[in-house]
């Protein structure tokens, strides 16, 4: 079943076309990584599928909704209900405590559950250090309280922009397997990623090249 | 956990945990809440601080006997009544008489008062010596003083003649046979001729011996000496008529005039109101630059025990009401007693008036201007407050935060802020105002418990107007500025 259908968009600024007649199309609990060099229109998708940018022409599905036409304000409510973002730079609210960041997602969304935002953490792996600010917590450590601060309202999208990026090897593994194990959960994964390592732990790659799809990559070995 | 719990938690915890931006906004606040706050309670106590300066420019109420009454002590009292007790700063009485110095030929005003009284209703007197403690002391006016060549511990007689009667005395007394009569008039510049007339058997006048008291030795003061003059009055029968059946002494008409009125008012020695005289000692000389100075002020009691009368002819008194509440009280007066009117004295009301509303103004104006720039200040500070989150605003938004929870967000910490600003104004604008009030006014003010409430709103209210336009530019930020790190 489709979760994401993007229908021949464009995203064009002026003169450049960032995207050029995209089409693509993400199945409900797929995994997929989107791959491409700067400039590539990784960034313009990734804002459109994200809520965050509407494309100049073409359709957006999300969940059987045509996003491409609602205003700001409702893009804000369905990408709060549907989507948990993951950042490079982690972001995160620095005069919050690592549960505190959790608690800002629930927030917005519906209702502030300490407990549940505590146990989120500790999927993560990250139970003990609750109570710390961004400036206590390393990279990696910061980048899980993102990933559990994505999950905690249980999004049907979770949309990962280079999660990685800033990451030593040991920390990507952990993401990683988080993401392995939220897609075992059913959870569909959109990771946007320059790094193959990342791309290939998805099932599929789409490789973008001057605002075009310019070629789709199976992952035979995926789950092995 | 309540969204209010969250929502709370989160703005405080933005204030707490980031304490230098924090301070600076707070600090914006507080001392513009502080000024404020201050500038307020000067406002608000202005009138009565500048009422109590004000009184230092003398009375600003009279209260008089109506025409044909007759003010005394207990009138006075009476009328008193009428004004809280609080806002009277002074009640001097004044009976004014003319009294001679014989012995330098001088004669002056001389006014009986409440020395108890006079230093707060005329508190500009400056007086080299002291102030009259008991009975049988005066304060001499400065320009007397030169005069006569007096300085404290000096001594005077003071010699009180009552006035004369102005209908000539009846036949019953001026024309019996070997009488001896004594009678004053008021001469030149308003000094007291007295004579002494001797009647023969026949009731004719014997001799005239003439004290021509204060009036110049050269001009009127010939009266007393010029025989031609004396000698004319022997063997006339009383009343005598100027230019009839007498002349005036050449260059003292009016001198002249004086003694044939007295002449012709003198009674039997002892019916007639005798003069009296008293003995003084000079504790001080009193400088005005006004009037005050060609007076010599004694006690009541005194000018009692020489006139024989409790007459009082003015009461100063220093009030301190405002123009309005000073026409109350007046009005309240004439109309509660008989007899005793009430008067404002316009100059100074007048101008206290003016001045106070100039001032009230100025103060208006100073604050309408640190409250704007206060603002200006509250809203840079928050301006650079949201630049330097941009990238946590965007991530809020990102996270699903409408325009709604971020200017809920920002005015909250706003309003939070302007609520420690405005405790903080309040309780150290009142010390500010305390210094100020010292130091300019030179007394202290009361705390007004009500102005940390006001100061506080006031202060959330600027913050929240502050923060409109920040917030304006807060919800303006694209949420996908959190996306490829910038």
């Amino acid at each position: 079943m489709s979760l994401l259908e993007l229908k021949n968009i464009s995203k064009i600024y002026g003169e450049l076309k960032a995207l050029d007649n995209v089409s693509l199309h993400v199945d409900q609990g797929e995994w997929v990584a989107i791959m491409g060099p700067s400039g590539s229109g990784k960034s313009t998708m990734m804002n459109i599928i994200g809520c965050m940018d509407k494309p100049t022409k073409g359709e957006v599905l999300l969940d059987g909704v045509d996003i491409s036409k609602e205003s700001s304000k409702s893009l804000t409510d369905i990408r709060r209900d549907k989507i948990g973002l993951i950042f490079q730079q982690f972001h995160m609210v620095n005069y919050l405590t690592a549960v505190e960041n959790v608690m800002v997602s629930q927030y917005y969304h519906s209702m502030p559950d300490e407990k549940e935002a505590l146990e989120a953490l500790e999927r993560v792996g990250l139970r003990e250090r609750a109570r710390h600010l961004p400036s206590q917590l390393s990279g990696g450590e910061q980048q899980r309280v993102c990933v559990a601060r994505a999950l905690i309202n249980h999004p049907e999208l979770i949309l990962a922009d280079e999660p990685t990026g800033n990451l030593d090897e040991a920390n990507e593994n952990i993401v990683l397997d988080l993401f392995a194990q939220l897609h075992r959960e059913g959870t569909t994964l959109i990771v946007v990623t320059h790094d193959p390592e990342v791309a290939d732990a998805a099932q599929r790659t789409i490789v973008l090249e001057h605002g075009k799809v310019a070629r789709e990559v199976i992952n035979e070995n995926f789950g092995k | 956990m309540s969204k209010k719990r969250m929502f709370l938690r989160m703005v405080t915890a933005s204030l707490l945990r980031r304490r230098s931006r924090m301070l600076i906004a707070l600090l914006s606040i507080g001392i513009g809440a502080t000024i404020l706050a201050g500038l307020v309670t000067i406002y608000v106590d202005v009138p009565r601080q500048m009422g109590a300066q004000f009184r230092s420019y003398g009375a600003n109420m009279l209260i008089l006997p109506q025409e044909g009454a007759v003010l005394n002590r207990e009138g006075l009292a009476g009328a008193l009544e009428s004004i809280p007790r609080d806002e009277l700063i002074g009640a001097a009485p004044y009976r004014y008489v003319r009294l001679d110095m014989t012995s330098r030929q001088q004669s002056f005003t001389a006014a009986g008062t409440d020395f108890s009284q006079v230093p707060k209703t005329s508190p500009y007197f400056s007086i080299e010596g002291a102030y009259p403690e008991n009975t049988r002391e005066v304060l001499v006016g400065k320009s007397i003083a030169d005069t006569i060549g007096v300085k404290a511990g000096s001594t005077m007689e003071l010699t009180y003649q009552p006035a004369a009667s102005s209908e000539a005395a009846g036949p019953e007394e001026s024309r019996v046979p070997d009488a001896e009569l004594a009678g004053s008039a008021e001469g030149f510049g308003g000094g007291i001729v007295y004579v002494s007339v001797k009647l023969d058997g026949q009731a004719a006048i014997a001799s005239v011996e003439i004290n021509a008291g204060t009036q110049t030795p050269e001009y009127g003061g010939r009266v007393a000496e010029d025989e031609a003059f004396l000698n004319q009055f022997i063997g006339k029968t009383l009343p005598l008529t100027l230019g009839e059946d007498t002349d005036a002494l050449t260059g003292a008409t009016v001198t002249s005039e004086a003694v044939v009125q007295a002449i012709n008012t003198a009674r039997v020695a002892e019916n007639a109101a005798k003069p009296q005289t008293l003995n003084f000692t000079v504790t001080g000389v009193l400088t005005t630059g006004g009037e005050e100075e060609d007076y010599v002020f004694m006690s009541l009691e005194d000018m009692e025990t020489l006139t024989g009368s409790e007459q009082l002819d003015v009461a100063e008194l220093s009030v301190s009401a405002g123009a309005e509440q000073l026409e109350a009280y007046a009005d309240a007066i004439t109309q509660g007693s008989s007899g005793i009117q009430a008067r404002l004295v316009k100059r100074v009301t007048r101008s206290e008036a003016s001045v106070l509303e100039k001032l009230t103004a100025l103060v208006f104006l100073v604050t309408l201007v640190v409250l704007l720039l206060t603002m200006i200040c509250v809203s840079t500070t928050m301006m650079a407050v949201v630049s330097e989150r941009r990238r946590e605003i965007g991530l809020r938004k990102a996270l699903g935060a409408s325009d709604g929870s971020i200017r809920a967000e920002f005015l909250g910490e706003g309003m939070f802020l302007g609520l420690l600003g405005g405790v903080m104004g309040g309780l150290l604008g009142f010390v500010f105002a305390q210094v100020v009030s010292v130091n300019v006014f030179g007394s202290s003010i009361s705390f007004q418990p009500l102005l940390l409430p006001i100061a506080v709103i006031v202060s959330m209210l600027i913050a929240a107007l502050s923060c409109l336009l920040p917030i304006k530019r807060a919800v303006a930020i694209d949420p996908a500025i959190v996306l490829k790190g910038e």
